[in-house]
Parts: C-alpha cells; structure tokens; sequence
C-alpha cells in the first residue's frame, strides 16, 4: 500500500496514463491490505495540492510585506511620518520569517513528490535531499520555537527526522507515517500563528485604506471612473467638473473604501481558517494511508481552492507592481504610462 | 481584554486609521511633532510583536496588558471626540508608554 503511495505521489507528478499502469499492480497490494488505489491517489494529490496551496498563501503574506513597507513610505510623503529604521528592521525579519514558511512549505510539496522514488530501482536520493531541505527550514523556523510549546516544537522535528531517517534506511511504510506526523504538526504550527498571519493582513488594510481615503477627502483622486459604468455603454468619456458632483463620488468612494477593506480583512480570515481545514484534513488522510485503513473522500478538499483563489489576487498584484516598476526602472527618460496613451 | 497583541494592534491601528484627521487637528509643530513620535513608537511597538510571543502566565504581562486596555478605551473615544488636541496626544502618548513596556516584555 506504501508503495502505492509512492507510486501515486510520483503519478501527481507524471502523466496520469504511466501513473495508472503503475499502479494497477500496486492495486491488488492496497486492496489486499484494507486499503484503495484511489485512497492513495487521494491522499498524494492532497498532499501536493495543500502543500502547493500553502506556498502560495505565504506568498501572498509575503507579497502584503512587501506592500506595506511601501505603504509607509507613501505615509512619509503623505503625513511626514518617518518610515524609521527600526520599524523597517522589523518588518524585514517578519518577511524573512515568512519566506522561511514559503520555503518549508515548498520543500514538502517536493517531498511528496520525491517521495515515489523511493520504491524505484535507484537510489532515494531525491526524496532523502527533500526530506533533508526540509528538516533544514525546520530548524531554522527561530520564532516557532518561541511560539511553540516543548511539546509542540519537538513534534514537528520529531516528525521530519523520522522521516529522514526512514528515507536512509528504505522503511517507506515509516516514512509515509512521518509525513503524516510532520503534516499533523504543521497544523498546529499554522494554527498558533494564524493570528499574527491575520494581524499582517489587517495592518495592510489598515494602512491602505486610510491612505485612500485621505487621498479623497483632500481632492486627490480621480473619480470620473466611477461613472465609467454609465457612460461606457454609450461610448462616453467622464469629465467631472462640478464640485458637487465631485464631492458626493468622493462620499460614495470612501463608503466602498470601507466595504472593501472589510471585504479584504474577511476574505484573508476565510484564506487561513480554509488552510487550517486543508492541513489537518491532509493529515488525517496520509494518517490513514499509512495504517493502511480506508480513505472516505477521493477528491482534495474544496478549501484548497478558497485559499488559491485569495492567494492569486496577489500574485496579480506583485505582477502588476513589478511591470509598473519595470519601464522606470529600464528606461528613465520614457514617457508614464499615462502619458504614453 | 484582548490578548497582548491584540491590545497593541488596537493602539496603532485607532491612531493609523485616524492619522489624517490628527495631523490636521495639530495647531502648533511640537503638536504635530509629539504626534508623529507617537505614531512611530505605537507602530514599531506593533512590529516588535507580531508573529512573537509573550509569557501569558506573566504577572507583569497580565497587568500591562489590561492597563494598556484601559488606556486604548480612553484612546478611542479621545480620537472619537476629537476636543483639545492636547488632551488628545496625552491619551496618545499614555497608551503608547504603556505599549513601550509591554512590548519590551516579548519573548525575543
């Protein structure tokens, strides 16, 4: 059944035509043992997709980093408030902190993927490299050690050494229990600093909202695009002009200011409580495979997908932030893009 | 009560989501300039805790953080109110002491 696993984990990876004949073979061994084919097809597509989604939940955080230490130096501007080194210090270690989660979440993502080689006829260097990268990101979490009781601090170590150890010595039936293990740990890794991911997230609403609005309330917005709506049907162009006019848009503006940055603060919240779900879900499930018992659900669960969905509209956003930054950035003398059109 | 975090998150985030309105009350520079060194000091109090930790058994933990409670429902309606700004950056300036300590009391 392990075997199938590590077929199966590898199948994520390959053509699903070559991971299928592998694994018919392999079937009668897992059906033999209490266990499907499909058990272990649904807990390796798990693994990989909830280790792929949290990769991407840390980047967006790391994205939001990066976003709020600009946040500050438009505050410099706006207020005269003095983006100071301590306070940049001290988001910059946040952020390392942070890419170190991205790391170790990468490194389980090609765990679980390296992990099929170990049934082959060569050697399990890879999946042994993976499983040491990760037992590196581990030990260098230094606030997981603060924030984690002995107990709790000690399991995920306890966890990814096991695994490691297992991968040496060709014990795949102990390494799959491993990753259970480690996946369990991590849970609750994730679960005592959601809040702190959740504080992050409310300081980058925070700020850009009140920036936003301060750019409106003093005049210093457009808002002819907000009529966009109406006159685009009709081939118009906005042109506000009138004061009035101008001030009730800014009115409207800032009330949707306020809805979205509720909106965003809601939609992180929902993000880390569905990652949460898919992180002991995924637990449970290579849990079950690896004693060899039957697994209920086939399919990865369907939070995965919330949290890649609130995770890529950063993504977008580093995009957008980088190709804006990119022509300056080349060609000093050319003209904004708003001047160009 | 809200936990020590929390509490600092309320102090800097009552202050980041009124700042407009708090520079424009300023009268005089000092006003403007005690203001601004408030700011800084409740943000990087904020900064120095996220994603740390804070003995929550600790006594002195305990009681920083309930009076820097007390101090940010003092903050709040202050900044609600909006009177003398004097009064006002007291209030700020209060709260944000009391941040100080207990910030400096995470497990670093």
């Amino acid at each position: 059944m392990v075997r199938a696993l590590s077929q199966f984990v590898r199948g994520a990876a390959i053509p699903r035509r070559r991971a299928i004949v592998s694994g018919v073979a392999l079937g009668c061994i897992c059906f033999a043992n209490g266990c499907t084919l499909e058990d272990a097809t649904a807990a390796s597509t798990q693994l990989t997709a909830t280790a792929s989604a949290l990769t991407n939940y840390y980047s967006a955080l790391d994205t939001i980093l990066v976003e709020t230490g600009q946040l500050n130096a438009l505050q410099e501007v706006m207020y005269g408030i003095p983006y100071d080194a301590r306070t940049k210090g001290l988001i910059a270690d946040t952020k390392a902190e942070i890419e170190k989660r991205e790391a170790l979440a990468k490194d389980l993502a090609n765990l679980a993927q390296s992990f099929a080689k170990l049934t082959g006829s060569t050697s399990p260097a890879d999946a042994s490299a993976s499983a040491s990268n990760l037992q590196t990101e581990v030990a260098s979490l230094k606030l997981a050690k603060i924030k984690m009781s002995d107990d709790e601090q000690n399991g995920m170590n306890t966890a990814v050494m096991l695994v490691v150890a297992a991968i040496q010595e060709h014990k795949e039936r102990e390494a799959a229990r491993g990753i259970g293990q480690f996946t369990g740990a991590l849970h609750d890794f994730f679960v005592k600093e959601e809040p702190a991911y959740e504080s992050i997230n409310k300081d980058y609403v925070a700020v850009s909202s009140s920036l936003a609005k301060s750019m409106l309330q003093n005049g210093q917005t457009d808002p002819s695009g907000s009529f966009k709506i109406a006159l685009d049907p009709y081939g118009l162009t906005p042109q506000v002009s009138d004061p009035k006019l101008r001030s009730g848009i800014e009115k409207l503006a800032e009330q949707e200011v306020d809805e979205k940055a509720n909106s965003l603060n809601d939609a992180e919240i929902r993000a880390g409580a569905d990652m949460d779900k898919c992180l002991k879900e995924m637990a449970d499930r290579i849990g079950l495979v690896a004693d060899e018992k039957p697994m209920k659900f086939r399919l990865a669960p369907i939070t995965v997908a919330n949290v890649e969905k609130w995770s890529s509209q950063f993504q977008t956003m580093a995009s957008s932030a980088a190709t804006a930054k990119a022509p300056a950035a080349t060609t000093p003398s050319s003209k904004s893009p708003a001047n160009s059109n | 009560m809200q936990s020590a975090l929390q509490e600092l998150e309320t102090t800097y985030f009552t202050l980041q989501g009124q700042i407009g309105m708090l520079t424009a009350a300023c009268t005089t520079d000092q006003q403007r300039s005690d203001l601004i060194a408030e700011y800084v000091a409740a943000r990087s109090n904020y900064w120095n805790c996220v994603n740390k930790a804070f003995h929550d058994d600790d006594p002195q933990v305990v009681s920083l953080t309930a009076q820097l409670d007390s101090a940010n429902t003092q903050l709040k309606t202050l900044v609600q109110q909006m009177g003398n700004i004097s009064k006002v950056i007291d209030g700020i300036t209060q709260a944000v002491t009391v941040g100080a300590s207990l910030a400096a009391k995470v497990i670093s």
